[in-house]
């Protein structure tokens, strides 16, 4: 089917999310709490887009917007310029140390409601940390207390012992939320020190012991003292040997 | 603990649906929820110490910290505020020293606003355990507290 974004004609299959269309077709959506692996979370509202169907305006969330009927999509007019700029500065008032959200208030120019308390650091509380953390299986942080108190948090607000220290919910923060740091041989998030594992073989840098474990674990195989590259290096060799010897 | 902890948990199937039940009644034996608590059903059931924590500090009627063996809930909702819910507040911060949120140092009393009860007719009102106090004064304060401190052994 066709629809047309900005006044381009773009085609998309029934049921696909507005904001890929768009993307797809090179139309640009500013998004926060959209990240690919982790697809649907639709909390944080920038990615907003006036559709008008048969007639009918209204505004979506497109990160989250099936396309189901053919429409005119307006994914920057002066009207969604203006309900963006107020969600990115109440955005930046929960998150007034946020540099992205920063930058997002000076590009739509957005109002400024002095009246509006600000809460502290970067974290709009999108959850998408938690989601990934969770999706890998270490589910080792949270959504803590709730309503204007609620926060990301490990349990009881001390290094996560669950923790593998794979980092990847620093990865997919929006904002820089979560403190990261990593050097030669240790990495540091949760306020906790994992020991970086280097390959036997290369030197390569594979991730944490705890991450390797985990790795392990999941498959069901001993954890690995080579990286990938080697490890296929390697069974190459056997195969070649094994095919000599025959 | 552990054992009285065990005996709770370990009559609830394994699953994650049960978890809220579980930690409901280690609420109402333990007057909290014991983070000791929290790490075994999380190991009964199998899941996440941080889903169950997550959890734990969702519902107002948990509380990971222990509270007072009577909670006083005071309403502080429009109706009780203007007939002077303030005044009890201060006026129980004086007979106990506690704060919203707070309990007792002997472990006897804890102080819960609330936003209301549905009972604005007979504001303000105060709730000690289960039992409602209608038109509560400052006068009547201490009365219907010491009345609590008896029945304790
Ligand atoms: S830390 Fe980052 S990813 Fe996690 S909820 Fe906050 S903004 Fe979202
Ligand atoms: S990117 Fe769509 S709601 Fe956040």
């Amino acid at each position: 089917m066709n629809i047309v974004i900005d006044g381009k004609s773009c085609t998309c299959e029934p049921g696909e999310f507005l904001l890929e269309v768009a993307r797809r077709n090179g139309i640009y959506i500013p998004t926060l709490c959209n990240h690919e692996g982790l697809l649907g979370q639709g909390c944080c509202r920038v990615c907003i887009v006036e559709v008008v169907e048969r007639g009918w305006s209204k505004t979506v969330v497109s990160c989250i917007y099936p396309v189901l009927n053919e429409c005119e999509v307006h994914t920057n007019n002066e009207k969604i310029k203006q309900q963006r700029g107020i969600i990115l500065r109440l955005l930046q008032k929960r998150a007034p140390q946020s540099e992205i959200i920063a930058a997002l208030c000076k590009a739509y120019s957005a109002p400024a409601l002095d009246k509006l308390n600000e809460k502290d650091g970067k974290c709009i509380i999108c959850g998408l940390c938690v989601r990934a953390c969770s999706t890998l299986g270490a589910g080792a942080i949270a959504t803590v207390n709730r309503g204007i108190t609620k926060e990301i948090a490990p349990p009881f607000n001390e290094p996560p012992a669950d923790c593998i220290g794979c980092g990847s919910c620093a990865r997919v923060c929006p904002t820089k939320a979560i403190e990261y740091h990593e050097n030669e041989t240790t990495r540091t998030v949760w306020e906790k020190t994992f020991t970086l594992v280097h390959c036997a073989s290369c030197g390569a840098q594979m991730g944490t012991q705890e991450e390797l474990n985990f790795a392990a674990e999941k498959a069901g195989t001993e954890p690995s003292t080579l990286c990938d590259a080697c490890r296929k290096k390697q069974l190459a060799l056997v195969m070649a040997d094994v095919y000599s010897a025959t | 603990m552990t054992e009285e902890i065990l005996s709770l948990i370990t009559k609830y199937p394994k699953e994650l649906r049960y978890a809220l039940a579980a930690m409901q009644d280690m609420q109402r034996q333990f007057k909290h929820v014991p983070r000791e608590g929290i790490e075994l059903l999380a190991q009964h059931i199998g899941c996440k110490t941080a889903q169950l924590y997550s959890m734990a500090t969702f519902y107002k009627a948990l509380s990971l910290d222990a509270k007072g063996k009577h909670i006083i809930k005071l309403c502080d909702g429009t109706a009780c505020h203007i007939r002077g819910a303030n005044q009890l507040i201060d006026g129980i911060e004086r007979l106990l020293g506690i704060a919203p949120g707070e309990t007792s140092q002997d472990g006897l009393f804890s102080l819960e606003l609330v936003n209301c009860l549905g009972s604005c007719a007979i504001a303000p009102v105060m709730v000690v355990d289960e039992t409602y106090y209608s038109k509560v004064t400052l006068e009547k304060l201490p009365e219907i507290i010491d009345a609590y401190r008896e029945v304790t052994p």
